[in-house]
C-alpha cells in the first residue's frame, strides 16, 4: 500500500512505527535492537554501532542467518484491530439495493485518492499482500474447502484480490502454503528409456572428430578433365607458375585484385 | 460405516488385483530399466523393483486399511449423500472399495536417476550466422507416448542436437498442457526428485514415523530404500509393537533376497526358518540395534502367551 494520506474514520488508528508487523516481516528489515519495542527512537545503520559511520569492519564474522525464521507475534495494535478475527470480518459493502453487486469495486484508489469506505486490505497500510506472511494469506482460504474466497464474500476490490490470487498461488509454489495434491494414478509408460528419442543413438559416421558434415564443407580437388579443359581454354592467359599445386592440397589464396576490383 | 471400518482395517488382501497384476506383469516385460540386461542375468542376481516376488511383498506389508485410504479430502463442499443397503449391497461396495483401493496403491516405480540427454544429430557449419536464437522443434503427432516424441534443437552454431530432458518437459507442458503442471516448474522443485524422496523417507527413518506411509502407495517406496541402504531395524521395531508378524517375516525375506550373500539368508536358506526363528536369526546376524528388537520380541511373546493363556 503506497497511500501516505492521514487516516479517515473508517480507518484503523495510524501506528507510531511504520515498521510494526502484524504477523509478517515488513519489508524493510529492521536492525536488531532497533526501534520495535525496545525504545522509542530510531537508530540507523552505522550510527553508534561501531564508532560511528565509516568505522573499523567487524572482527568476528556474523551469526549465519537462521533460514526459516519464526514469523514475529502480531504487535499489540494488530491485536487491538482485530483480536483474533480475520482482517475482513465486520466488513460491510456500500451499495444500492439488497442485492450487492458480483463484482467489488476495481480499485481503492483512484488516481491516487482513496474511495470512501476502501476494503479490508486497502484501509490498513501495515497489512502488506506478500506471499510470505503465510497468516494474511491464509485469512483468505476457507479452512473447511481450501478454496480462495469469492471478493463479494471478503469485500476486498478486485485488485487486491488479483494481488492475493497471485501471492497465494506463488506461496503454495514455494512450499510455505498448504496445498491439496491432486491424485495422479501412476503412467503406464515405459520408463526403460530405450527409444531413440531419448536415449542414446550412435552417433552418425560422418561425424566423427576430424571429418567434415558435408564433403563439400573441405576443399576438394577438381577432376582432371574439367582443370584439363580450363587450361586448356585459357591457355594463352596462363602464367608460367613455378609448379603446378600439388593434387590433394587446395591453391593459395592470397586476396585476389578481381575480389578488390568487383568490390569498388 | 462402523461395520465397514472394522471390516476395512481386518482385511490383508493376499494378491494384487487383476488389474494391478496386468500392469506389473506388462512392466516387466518392457522391461522398466532398473538393471535391464545386467551381465548376471537378471532374477537370480539382483532383484529389481518391478519383480513380481518383490512386488507382492511390498503389497502385503503396505496393508489396505479402506479409511485411510478415502479419507475425507479437503475440496469443494457438497452435502453428504446416504444410501440405505441392504447385507448383500453392502458387501458388495465394500467389494468395490477395496477394487478402488487396490488402484490407488499401485506402487510408483523406483527407477534410476535419469541420464542427460546429449545426442547430436548433425553440424551444419553453413547455418552459423543465419539465425540468432534456437529453434525448438517438437513432434506434435497426438497418438504417441511422450517418452517416445522427438525433440530437437537447432542451435545458431548449426548443431542439431536432441532436446534435454528439462526442456522435453517444457515443451511437452506447452504443447500438452496437463492440468496443475506449469512450464516452468516451481522453485520448490529445484532439486532431483529421487533426492527428495531419499530425504524424505531418511527422515522418517530418524523419527520412526512409519506409520504415516502405511496403507499409501509410497511405502513400497520406503521399504524398498531401506532394504537396499540395510537400515531396517526401525521399520522390524515398528512392525513388532503393532503385532504384525507376518509383515516381519516378509520384509525379512525381502531383505534376504535383495541381500542374499549375507549370513542370515544363508542360515535361513539352510535351515528353511519360518516365523519368530526367521526373525531372531536375521536379529542376531544384521541388525545393529539387536536389544531393542529383542526388547520387543519379548514383550510380544509375552503379550501373546498372557492372551493364550486367559
Amino acid at each position: 500500500m503506497t497511500s501516505h494520506t492521514p487516516p479517515h474514520p473508517g480507518c484503523p488508528p495510524a501506528l507510531q512505527h511504520p515498521g510494526s508487523t502484524q504477523g509478517h516481516p515488513a519489508p524493510p528489515v529492521p536492525l536488531p535492537g532497533s526501534a520495535l519495542g525496545v525504545s522509542g527512537e530510531r537508530r540507523y545503520r552505522g550510527e553508534g554501532e561501531i564508532g560511528g559511520l565509516g568505522g573499523v569492519p567487524n572482527p568476528s564474522p556474523p551469526p549465519p542467518k537462521n533460514p526459516h525464521p519464526s514469523p514475529p507475534p502480531p504487535s499489540t495494535e494488530y491485536r487491538v484491530t482485530y483480536g483474533n478475527k480475520p482482517v475482513w470480518l465486520g466488513y460491510r459493502r456500500n451499495h444500492k439495493g439488497a442485492i450487492p453487486p458480483q463484482r467489488t469495486r476495481k480499485a481503492c484508489l483512484r488516481k491516487g485518492k482513496p474511495v470512501g469506505n476502501p476494503c479490508p486490505i486497502c484501509r490498513d497500510r501495515n497489512l502488506h499482500v506478500d506471499f510470505r506472511n503465510v497468516k494474511l494469506l491464509n485469512q483468505f482460504i476457507c479452512p473447511h474447502s481450501g478454496v480462495v474466497f469469492h471478493p463479494t464474500h471478503t469485500g476486498v476490490c478486485m485488485k487486491q484480490h488479483k494481488l492475493l490470487t497471485k501471492a497465494i498461488e506463488q506461496a503454495q509454489d514455494h512450499g510455505l502454503l498448504w496445498l491439496q495434491v491432486p491424485y495422479v494414478p501412476v503412467p503406464r509408460d515405459d520408463f526403460s528409456n530405450q527409444h531413440p528419442a531419448v536415449g542414446k543413438t550412435p552417433p552418425a559416421p560422418v561425424l566423427a572428430p576430424g571429418r567434415p558434415w558435408y564433403p563439400w564443407y573441405e576443399w576438394q580437388p577438381p577432376p582432371a578433365a574439367a582443370v584439363a579443359r580450363m587450361r586448356r581454354l585459357y591457355k594463352d592467359y596462363l602464367k608460367e607458375e613455378t609448379a603446378p599445386p600439388a593434387a590433394g592440397t587446395p591453391p593459395d589464396n592470397p586476396s585476389t585484385p578481381s575480389v578488390e576490383h568487383r568490390g569498388e | 460405516m462402523a461395520a465397514l471400518g472394522a471390516w476395512g482395517s481386518a482385511v490383508a488382501p493376499a494378491r494384487l488385483s487383476r488389474v494391478a497384476r496386468a500392469l506389473w506383469a506388462w512392466r516387466a516385460r518392457r522391461c522398466l530399466g532398473q538393471d535391464a540386461g545386467a551381465a548376471d542375468g537378471g532374477k537370480a542376481a539382483k532383484p529389481s523393483f518391478a519383480d513380481e516376488a518383490v512386488q507382492n511383498l511390498l503389497y502385503k506389508m503396505t496393508g489396505l486399511n479402506l479409511q485411510k485410504v478415502f479419507r475425507p479430502v479437503k475440496k469443494e463442499l457438497k452435502p453428504p449423500k446416504y444410501k440405505l443397503m441392504t447385507e448383500a449391497q453392502l458387501e458388495e461396495a465394500t467389494r468395490k472399495a477395496i477394487e478402488e483401493a487396490k488402484e490407488k496403491l499401485i506402487m510408483p516405480p523406483v527407477l534410476n536417476e535419469r541420464e542427460p540427454i546429449d545426442d547430436v544429430l548433425a553440424e551444419d557449419k553453413f547455418l552459423e550466422g543465419t539465425e540468432s536464437t534456437k529453434y525448438v522443434f517438437t513432434d506434435l503427432t497426438y497418438s504417441i507416448p511422450h517418452r517416445e516424441r522427438f525433440i530437437v534443437v537447432r542451435e545458431p552454431n548449426g548443431v542439431l542436437r536432441k532436446a534435454t530432458w528439462e526442456e522435453r518437459d517444457r515443451m511437452i507442458q506447452i504443447f500438452f498442457p496437463k492440468e496443475g503442471r506449469r512450464v516452468i516448474p516451481p522453485v520448490i522443485f529445484k532439486d532431483e526428485h529421487l533426492v527428495v524422496h531419499h530425504r524424505t523417507y531418511d527422515d522418517i527413518e530418524k523419527h520412526a514415523k512409519y506409520d504415516l506411509l502405511r496403507s499409501t502407495r509410497h511405502f513400497g517406496g520406503m521399504v524398498w530404500y531401506l532394504v537396499n541402504k540395510k537400515k531396517t531395524d526401525g521399520l522390524l521395531i515398528d512392525m513388532i509393537h503393532r503385532d504384525l508378524l507376518d509383515d516381519t517375516t516378509s520384509l525379512i525375506t525381502l531383505y534376504h533376497m535383495v541381500h542374499p550373500e549375507c549370513q542370515s539368508a544363508k542360515e535361513a536358506k539352510e535351515g528353511k526358518l519360518q516365523g519368530v526363528d526367521l526373525i531372531k536369526v536375521f536379529v542376531k546376524t544384521e541388525s545393529q540395534k539387536e536389544g531393542y528388537i529383542q526388547l520387543a520380541l519379548q514383550a510380544y511373546e509375552e503379550a501373546m502367551a498372557t492372551s493364550t493363556a486367559s
